[in-house]
């Protein structure tokens, strides 16, 4: 067997593990499964990344492609997938969901994987775009497992919103196709990337204006994030998880594929830089000014998704050096948000309450998830050593290098009033009072585990880049500057 | 062919008019349906001369999709939410109708000034797109009833599939197959939501679901 034909494993692995949850009996099988069935599904990948960055991009006819930015962003979904499949088990140990409600969570959350991967394997731009919009609808129904109202109302907000966001990136993908229709079978982006001198350009630059907005909408860029943070508090914390470590992500990555295409068309006049550089900022001010009035730690978190999807817009908009930071930001964020989650969701369960101001104390009632919830803030507000400090440092030298001062001056003025207030939250979290006596909750060594492995892997990256990964984020970032790899 | 498919255009756009001015979810689902029907007579319409299976299948499964599967879920969801009129919309149906009316002015206009990379059949087609997107949007913000918003939805999908009809002709099979599959899913889940809506607010007028704010 080929190497290539893993491409197909990693579709129909949780595909057929989705369809296979109603023969499961408990929830705690269940669970297991899903782990089981992510596992499988990240040794496929891993195979698959493996050849990319040591032999070139894999190819499976003109439907299936792997090159290193999509490679690197599977990398970075299997790693949240793993993560948060884990904390699955340990977050629904005490909680009874009922084996129907089991079994809808499971197979929901493996077919939100076998989406999430369609888009970001397939070559053809129109399911890259059916991938994004499953991906909505099957997570749709994961919001509310908890069956209150207010997920509910979160869950059509969500629903509404992103169906609409995603309707107007299809308009776009039909109007690069009709851009691309000289260049034979449209809508297939290695076919498009090779005949990228044919392409009608005002066409093209229109269907990315749909593209941006559109994905945009998904991916949680300010002024069209108004669903994040309802959907993100409400769903239960591994779903938020992964949410907000690789969903976002995987709406961005699709513009993301337009990047290059829109540049050499425009003969890299810098036009799509420029509008991802107006986003990105207007995410970072807009995730600012909300974060410093939140009391739920839950929306405190979602705030910061729109805050750092903009940072790696912004840096993709500078170019150059900022686009390598981006992809290193990607992971960063990735690994850091996810692990905030998983503290947050523990937090709540074992406070009854996600109102900051009503648990206080939690490096004294639960360390290891409170230790985990304050470093998780840390890093994101970019203490050093943390690594997202790291790349946030490379972007803002790649805005110096650019002579963007503005975009300079607006992101570390956001940036510090951002690291202001989530401080202010963070010490009242860690240190405060409680609202009520809350008993010591003693933690597991999987939930150590948990805490630990995350928090060490950005620790480490922030003081080391190991060579291997450097070289892979420099090829993926060489795919968005338009370079054949 | 021409005069045909300008009537089945002209139907699309009577149908829109008519659900910016019902107020009747009963009457607004079916008239929902009868477009769904309507704009699958268009690729066949377009392709007299030179029909292919795959033209024939896609357009009896778009059709079947729109007017039996989709009433079938919107009527079980009006029935066990027990709602039968949109009353009191954000904009009352008179407004909405001017609304149309101006909205349909302004994408003749556009339509006037984009030039298309392909011939089409009729200069027709992209205002009344651009019309049906629009319609479905406004219907969409404008309208209290979850229900009406999921039709809401279903006029812009519509539209859109027009739209690209003008603009690419020929979307591979896959994309087609996969975009009327999503849109499938899309409705069987608001269907599902409405449903859960119901059940724990005994209503679906989303202006009520307003707790998550900041």
């Amino acid at each position: 067997m080929e190497t290539r034909h893993c491409l197909g494993l990693i579709l129909a692995t949780p595909a057929v593990g989705a369809a296979l949850c109603p023969f499961m009996r408990t929830q705690a099988g269940l669970l297991a499964w899903a782990l089981g069935v992510v596992a499988a599904t990240a040794v496929a990948s891993g195979v698959c990344i493996h050849a990319v960055f040591a032999a070139g991009p894999l190819r499976v006819g003109e439907l299936l492609h792997l090159d290193s930015l999509s490679a690197y962003h599977l990398g970075v979904m299997m790693v949240v997938y793993l993560l948060s499949s884990v904390y699955s088990i340990v977050y629904f140990h005490d909680a009874d969901l009922g084996r129907r409600d089991a079994t809808r969570y499971t197979a929901l959350w493996l077919g939100a994987l076998a989406s999430m991967a369609l888009a970001l394997l397939s070559n053809n731009l129109g399911l890259m775009w059916v991938g994004i919009e499953a991906t909505t609808l099957l997570t749709a129904l994961l919001i509310t497992v908890h069956r209150t109202p207010a997920s509910l109302e979160a869950m059509w907000k969500y629903l509404l919103i992103c169906s609409v966001g995603v309707a107007f990136a299809f308009m776009g993908t039909l109007l690069v196709a009709a851009a691309g229709s000289k260049a034979g079978e449209a809508l297939v982006w290695t076919r498009l990337r090779d005949a990228v001198a044919t392409l009608d350009v005002a066409t093209l630059k229109l269907g990315f204006l749909f593209l941006l907005v559109g994905y945009g909408t998904k991916a949680g860029l300010a002024p069209m994030h108004s669903w994040l943070p309802d959907a993100h508090s409400q769903a239960p914390a591994p779903v938020s998880a992964i949410f907000s470590g690789f969903m976002l992500n995987s709406a961005l990555y699709c513009i993301l594929r337009y990047v290059p295409l829109v540049e050499s068309a425009t003969g890299g006049s810098g036009w799509s830089h420029r509008l991802l550089v107006a986003f990105g900022l207007i995410s970072i001010v807009v995730a600012a000014a909300f974060i410093a009035v939140q009391h739920d730690v839950k929306r405190l978190l979602a705030y910061h998704s729109v805050e750092h999807l903009g940072i790696i817009a912004l840096g993709v908009g500078l170019g150059g050096l900022g686009a390598f930071a981006a992809l290193f930001h990607t992971l960063n964020h990735s690994v850091c948000k996810t692990m905030g989650f998983f503290c947050a969701g523990r937090l709540g369960q074992i406070y009854g309450t996600h109102d900051m101001r009503r648990m206080g104390g939690t490096l004294r009632s639960a360390p290891v998830w409170g230790t985990g919830l304050l470093a998780s803030i840390l890093a994101l507000i970019g203490v050093a050593p943390f690594a997202i400090f790291m790349s946030e440092l490379l972007i803002v030298k790649a805005a110096i290098d650019g002579g963007s001062i503005l975009a300079l001056v607006a992101f570390l003025a956001a940036g510090a009033a951002v690291f202001v207030a989530a401080l202010r939250h963070a010490i009242a979290v860690a240190w405060g009072r409680p609202a009520r006596e809350t008993a010591f909750v003693p933690a597991g060594l999987l939930e150590v585990t948990l805490v630990v492995l995350p928090l060490g892997a950005l620790l480490l990256l922030g003081l080391w880049l190991p060579g291997p990964l450097q070289r892979a984020i420099e090829e993926a970032a060489a795919v968005l500057a338009g370079g054949t790899p | 062919m021409t005069n045909l498919i300008e009537v089945v255009l002209v139907l699309v756009v009577l149908t829109d008019f008519f659900l910016l001015g019902s107020s009747r979810l009963a009457a607004c689902i079916r008239i929902v349906a009868i477009q769904g029907v309507v704009l699958g007579t268009l690729p066949v319409l377009g392709h007299l001369d030179n029909l292919t299976l795959r033209l024939v299948f896609l357009a009896v499964g778009s059709a079947a999709l729109k007017a039996v599967v989709f009433p079938i879920l919107l009527f079980r969801a009006m029935r066990e939410a027990n709602v039968r009129h949109e009353i009191e919309p954000f904009v009352g149906f008179i407004a909405s109708i001017l609304i149309g009316l101006g909205s349909l002015a302004v994408s003749v206009w556009v339509a006037s000034r984009i030039t298309l990379p392909r011939p089409v059949v009729s200069s027709l087609v992209l205002p009344v797109a651009l019309f049906t997107i629009l319609a479905g949007l406004f219907v969409i913000v404008s309208r209290r009833k979850a229900l009406t918003q999921v039709l809401g939805y279903i006029v812009l999908e519509n539209g859109i599939y027009v739209f690209g009809m003008v603009l690419v002709g020929e979307i591979p099979m896959l994309v087609e197959l996969g975009a009327l599959l999503d849109a499938f899913v899309a409705v069987l889940v608001m269907g599902i939501a409405i449903d859960h809506i119901s059940r724990s607010y005994d209503h679906i007028d989303v202006d009520e679901l307003d707790t998550l704010r900041g």
